[in-house]
């Protein structure tokens, strides 16, 4: 088991370097870590329509939409400074990026409010309740 | 004349493209060739052809000594189609020009769409396109390259009161088809030569060669435009094994939820996991937490480390 | 095609997609930074990842969404890791909670900073510095001043009273948030369709549900005879499904309100395979229900009026 004692620090003054970047979920899994020619590849061929965006990658086709980050909250894209191998020591986490919205991608099938990343945005309002202050 | 500006404006979809119907169509009974081009290359659109005319004027179509475009240079068909469209008065075509980014998501879909099922589903699309537009349609004379009688069978029941002829390399041996042929040819040369790629790629080299995979030439354009992530721009068919061989080797590996391998095992995997969360109450004593399904809904749960 | 490549493990992840409370980021005025850390969840007793923010003021939880099959592009790059993590502030009671409890059972009045102390987690006497903790220990102790000093004893009956009004609380926002708390049929083929048994009992459970994840197995139990439930039996053990739910056996109807989904929700979409967990659910549950043919009928349309 890991270290319970070990901490990762975020770094909170990274935020003032972290610029705005459009964030894509894609629905499958790709095996790489690294720069990729997103916006020449994926945004250039991205089409709008009234309800989903469409878009192809791989061959394949995506059907998306645009979701907003809840009330309150903001997208972070943390990374890790000088990652180590040791679970032992403290960590450093810093903020790369940050975001308001995503744009997340089903395969073939239209976005609905059903999907579980929709619903998933539910999460901080409901804890809210769980965790708020309760009067006397 | 034929115009692909309708296609070039979105090249990742099909359009159909249509001559004005000949009036003396609507009045004679007519024959009708279909035929196909671009259905081997690994680039660029699959079109489909219809030509049709009145059977009284087959032998004047024969006079303007349409081939099989295949034996034919470019400049040759170009010209050919030339003459076609000189003889307007009673000749017409319409074409369904199928986007390679069609192709590749029908053939990956899925619920995978052949690309003999999408053949023939055009095919029959442009017949039916035909009688719509007032064609007097009696004969049709098809072309294949899989097996003629079932396709034959599968036409003559759909289209009732038509004459159906399947058969292989009928672009030789019908003119009405020749001239499908022709139309189909030029308009995927033309649609190859003018592609416009919606990907920002700069500068894209066009040597494209034939765009047959054994051709040195197409090889050679697939290992310089191999992107490891995205694989390449929607002008390449996804769904050739050629292209798939090629990112497999060179690319990142993606998996899907349905690849054959990855995804049934992982199908299995979460079924029986839903299976034991939903049905196997915790023996007594033993120390077990269930998750709400308000998380297991929303796939959200616990971390214990980042 | 040759057959797919398979999956290596993702070894190299240093990148993580963040929704984060604004609170972590913007209280900046404090010289320490948050930190992610270990604690004991109090529903699992085992570590729980939890973050504490600037000068342990506010504590965070962290949950991630996970869907197998997912990444991510971030800007210019492909994040392999396709998880979205959710921080969002967490009231320290719960993780105090069973501090007290343990020390409880001696029945005696103790400082809390010798009470909640974990030699698993030492990272847990930071939770007496958020600003929530001390002012709201009454909720789940009695006080006693002696001098300058606190002291507080664990009270049940304190702990079930607030974990009531948690609850109620939490209904509130299910139900404006229009959460499916029925357990009817789940229905993916067609528009989500909500019964009347979706009543003031289904919230009730639902939100008992939510907050026993973040209390012991015990107390759970507790708080569901503290608001005046009965223990619904596991599925397995249940006798014929007709009787599982009385209070269910009242008619469906259609959702009134189709305004809150994207016409994207009409659009048909192919009927999603069920797993057969799912469909001996289907079987199962079909208890006080019309079949689905009633749901469109005209009658269940004027009642609404």
């Amino acid at each position: 088991m890991s270290c319970n004692t070990s901490v990762t620090h975020l770094d909170a003054s990274s935020l003032k370097r972290a610029e705005q970047v459009p964030v894509h979920l894609l629905p499958c899994e790709i095996e790489h870590n690294g720069v990729a020619q997103v916006s020449q590849y994926f945004t250039a061929t991205t089409k709008d329509h009234k309800q989903e965006k469409t878009v192809s990658f791989r061959g394949r086709g995506l059907k998306g939409q645009e979701i907003s980050c809840p009330q309150g909250y903001t997208g972070l894209v943390l990374k890790e400074v000088n990652k180590h191998g040791s679970d032992q020591e403290d960590r450093t986490v810093r903020i790369s990026s940050v975001f308001n919205k995503l744009t997340y991608w089903n395969l073939e099938t239209p976005p609905t409010s059903d999907d579980a990343v929709v619903m998933a945005m539910d999460w901080p309002e409901v804890a809210e309740a769980i965790h708020g202050s309760v009067e006397d | 004349m034929m115009d692909l500006n309708p296609f070039e404006a979105d090249n990742s979809v099909s359009c159909r493209l249509a001559s004005q119907i000949p009036e003396v169509c609507r009045t004679e009974d007519c024959c009708l060739g279909v035929d196909e081009a671009g259905r081997g290359p690994v680039l660029g659109p699959m079109v489909y052809g219809i030509c049709f005319c009145p059977i009284s004027k087959n032998q004047e179509l024969k006079d303007l000594k349409v081939a099989d475009s295949k034996t034919l240079t470019e400049a040759e068909r170009e010209n050919l189609f030339q003459k076609l469209d000189e003889a307007k008065s009673y000749v017409g075509w319409a074409l369904d020009v199928l986007s390679p980014n069609v192709i590749s998501t029908s053939m990956l879909q899925r619920t995978k769409y052949n690309l003999n099922a999408l053949s023939h589903d055009t095919a029959i699309g442009l017949i039916q396109f035909a009688l719509d537009s007032g064609v007097q349609v009696k004969e049709v004379f098809v072309d294949t390259v899989g097996p003629a009688e079932k396709y034959e069978q599968k036409l003559s029941h759909l289209f009732p009161g038509i004459e159906v002829t399947v058969r292989p390399k009928a672009d030789s041996l019908f003119p009405v088809v020749s001239a499908a042929s022709i139309c189909a040819k030029v308009a995927r040369d033309r649609a190859v030569e003018r592609w416009k790629f919606t990907e920002n790629l700069g500068e894209v080299d066009t040597d494209y060669g034939s765009g047959y995979p054994n051709d040195p030439k197409t090889k050679a354009w697939l290992l310089k435009y191999l992107d490891p992530v995205f694989g390449y721009p929607q002008f390449v068919r996804f769904s050739w094994s050629t292209a798939q061989t090629l990112m497999d080797s060179q690319g990142v590996s993606v998996h899907w939820d349905d690849d054959e391998e990855d995804g049934e095992k992982a199908a299995k995997r979460q079924n029986n996991r839903s299976m034991l969360s939903y049905f196997s109450a915790p023996a007594e004593g033993e120390k077990t937490h269930q998750t709400h399904r308000f998380f297991t809904d929303r796939r959200l749960k616990s971390l214990n480390s980042l | 095609m040759a057959p797919k490549k398979r999956r290596t493990p993702n070894t190299q992840n240093d990148n993580w997609v963040v929704i984060s409370a604004d609170s972590i980021i913007n209280s900046t005025k404090h010289n320490s930074d948050p930190a992610f850390l270990r604690m004991r969840n109090p529903s699992t007793d085992e570590a729980s990842l939890y973050v504490l923010g600037s000068g342990d003021l506010q504590l965070y939880e962290v949950k991630a969404f996970e869907e197998d099959f997912h990444s991510w592009f971030v800007g210019q790059t492909v994040q392999r890791d396709g998880r979205l993590i959710f921080v969002t502030p967490m009231d320290p009671l719960y993780l105090i909670l069973p501090y007290l409890i343990k020390s409880g059972r001696e029945g005696k009045f103790q400082p809390v900073d010798q009470v909640v102390k974990d030699e698993d987690f030492p990272a847990c006497s930071r939770l007496l510095s958020c600003t929530r903790s001390l002012a709201s220990l009454h909720h789940i102790a009695e006080e006693k001043e002696v001098g300058s000093q606190k002291f507080h004893r664990y009270s049940q009956d304190r702990t079930m009273d607030w974990l009531k009004k948690k609850v109620e609380r939490t209904v509130v926002a299910l139900k404006k948030k229009n959460v499916c708390v029925g357990e009817g049929v789940k229905s993916t083929t067609y528009v989500r369709v909500k019964s009347e048994s979706d009543n003031q009992e289904d919230y009730l459970r639902y939100a008992h549900g939510l907050i026993s994840d973040y209390i012991s197995a015990d107390l759970s139990k507790a708080l569901l005879g503290h608001l005046g439930l009965s223990e619904l039996k596991s599925p397995k053990e249940t006798e014929p499904p007709s009787k599982k739910r009385k209070l269910s056996d009242k008619p469906v109807e259609a959702e009134e309100d189709y305004t809150k989904f994207n016409s994207a929700d009409f659009a048909r979409k192919p009927p999603k395979k069920m797993t057969a967990a799912q469909k001996t659910l289907a079987k199962v549950d079909k208890s006080g229900m019309k079949p689905m043919s009633s749901f469109f009928s005209p009658k269940a349309k004027a009642e609404k009026k």
